[in-house]
């Protein structure tokens, strides 16, 4: 696990984030040192740094984490405010045949919706200079199950077929790079389980694939490498399983409900059921690093006391709260 | 690693933008106001209170020609053709591409063009020859407003990669310089382009028109500057733009 990236250098390449691969200067894709972008006084991204290398890479993070302000950083749509980014070791922003070699299914719903989907994934083709647009365009849509014979404008598709458009029309110049921005938002399951195995096999066939989501058990299906971006910040990168661990082993805060919090939370702490104890106007707040200890023992404990126990709230089991931690114990 | 040459690019660009651009509403409304220029047209045809018919025509068409209809749909058309794709973020299907940036800003101009010049041209000559006043006032008017419909588009297009809401600057362009500070004298009347098609239907129907004085070849020379450098323009914009 990598957390706190060392200060950008642009002259050194520095390990930073996963590496995915053989970790070779020929098999780099993506490289980010120092990126960040601010908006006026907003600051989207900050200070990020990490290298890709072949594989499937997951970037996780909470909405508005940053996450889309830096693939399209990546993608060259804008530029860093500070710091530079290298995809196969050029500017996307200006190399034209870079562009060529990346595949972007972005977040934002637009397309143009007066099109089919043969006739939007045939213009993402023709715009690559492929040969046989409609061909490939057809090979494609067959890739994300759309029928390709489906006369229906774009604009009057449901949101997860149009999701599988964008995602056809970004493979459809077999992209050596491919960012796909919350690709499964609007997937069933079934939908979503054929995309992250068609993800993990163009991931095997050594392909540069970067996905982002916010949710934390769709990316532990994506793979094992993850970078995990909040506020911003580069807040962890590397292995999946040992930020899950990470995770696990966080403080994690419950409010119990019963009629007797003070004589309950004596007890909890004395026992060491618990590492903190508060009562909030009436409620009594506990922090755990073992919620499954804590639930086997509190029941006991409360029979002993002849306490009420209504009711057991995990405060901070979503992800807002996940990304966090990970931030402040930077 | 595959490319896409300027031509192939530049008719991938025209053939999506003009597809675009195309809606009933924007025709409709754009014809609705040819057809105020051509009632009136056809009212001042009938008067026979019209001393010099000539000059009559020359100025109704300049005033609400080439202050009004010609401006107003290279505005609609132009300002839409890349700025509706930065706008609904569909731009990036056409930026992401290796594709070079002026055959995207000529693609998107051509059509523009193609959609302005026959809602422009067919009701302004259908105008001239209702006015009654001779083929003089059907050709300077055919040929000013082919000159104004390109330079327009040009200089909208232009607009439409360089600010949020480009039709409402673009109508206090037209208001404010076109129609304003182009009033003021010689040389503020080439800043504009109502400078040259007021020329060119000077030259060709010898009617004075106030600051309608230059020469034909400068009539047609300086829009074609206009239009080379704004295509320019919005090539380099495209370029240096942020893109969603």
């Amino acid at each position: 696990m990598t957390v706190a990236p060392p200060p950008p250098d642009p002259n050194t390449r520095v390990d930073v984030g996963p590496m995915v691969g053989d970790p070779m200067a020929d098999n780099i894709v993506v490289e980010a040192f120092g990126v960040t972008k601010a908006f006026g006084d907003v600051v989207a991204v900050s200070d990020v740094s990490f290298r890709l290398g072949p594989g499937l890479t997951a970037l996780l993070g909470p909405n508005g984490a940053g996450k889309s302000t830096l693939f399209r950083m990546l993608c060259g749509l804008t530029p860093p405010s500070k710091g530079n980014v290298r995809v196969f070791g050029k500017n996307a922003r200006r190399d034209r045949d870079v562009r060529g070699r990346i595949g972007l299914a972005p977040q934002q719903d637009a397309m143009f919706d007066r099109l089919s989907a043969l006739e939007f994934v045939t213009l993402a083709a023709a715009t690559h200079g492929i040969a046989g647009p409609e061909a490939a365009a057809r090979r494609s849509l067959d890739l994300v199950e759309i029928s390709a014979d489906d006369p229906k404008r774009v604009g009057a598709f449901s949101k997860g077929m149009r999701q599988r458009v964008k995602l056809a029309a970004a493979l459809v110049n077999d992209p050596d790079l491919l960012i796909l921005d919350e690709p499964l938002t609007g997937l069933d399951p079934v939908q979503r389980n054929r995309m992250i195995a068609l993800f993990n096999e163009l991931a095997a066939a050594g392909k540069c694939i970067l996905v982002s989501s916010h949710v934390l058990d769709e990316v532990a299906r994506l793979g094992s490498n993850i970078i995990v971006i909040a506020q911003g910040r580069l807040a962890a990168s590397g292995d999946y399983h040992a930020l899950r661990n990470l995770m696990d082993d966080r403080p994690h805060r419950i409010r119990v409900g019963t009629d007797q919090p003070r004589r309950l939370g004596a007890a909890i702490l004395e026992r060491g059921v618990a590492e903190g104890v508060s009562v909030v106007e009436d409620q009594l707040m506990l922090d755990t690093r073992d919620v499954d200890l804590f639930g086997r023992r509190v029941a006991p404990l409360a029979v002993e006391l002849g306490v009420e126990l209504n009711e057991l709230v995990p405060l901070d089991d979503d992800l807002e709260s996940v990304f966090r931690y990970l931030v402040e114990r930077r | 690693m595959a490319s896409v040459g300027n031509l192939r690019a530049t008719s991938i660009t025209y053939r999506l933008i003009l597809r675009q651009l195309v809606t009933g509403g924007r025709v409709l409304a754009l014809l609705a106001l040819s057809a105020v220029l051509v009632l009136v047209s056809l009212a001042v045809g009938l008067s026979e209170d019209v001393e010099n018919p000539l000059e009559a025509g020359v100025a109704l068409i300049d005033l609400m020609g080439f202050t009004l209809v010609v401006p107003i749909v290279a505005l609609v058309f132009a300002a839409a053709a890349l700025g509706d794709t930065r706008e609904d973020a569909t731009l990036v299907y056409l930026w992401l591409r290796p594709m070079g940036r002026s055959p995207i800003a000529l693609g998107a101009w051509l059509a523009s063009v193609t959609v302005s010049v026959p809602l422009t041209l067919l009701p302004l000559a259908v105008s001239a020859v209702l006015l009654d006043a001779g083929s003089d006032l059907v050709a300077a008017t055919i040929l000013a407003a082919l000159v104004g419909v390109l330079t327009y588009a040009a200089v909208f297009l232009f607009l439409g990669v360089l600010v949020r809401n480009p039709v409402i600057w673009g109508v206090v362009y037209i208001l404010l310089w076109e129609g304003l500070v182009a009033q003021f004298g010689a040389a503020t009347a080439r800043m504009a382009v109502r400078g040259y098609t007021r020329s060119i239907l000077t030259s060709v129907t010898d009617v004075d028109l106030d600051l309608g004085t230059l020469s034909m070849t400068m009539g047609i020379l300086v829009p074609a500057v206009i239009v080379v450098s704004a295509l320019a323009l919005t090539s380099w914009r495209l370029n240096e733009m942020e893109v969603a």
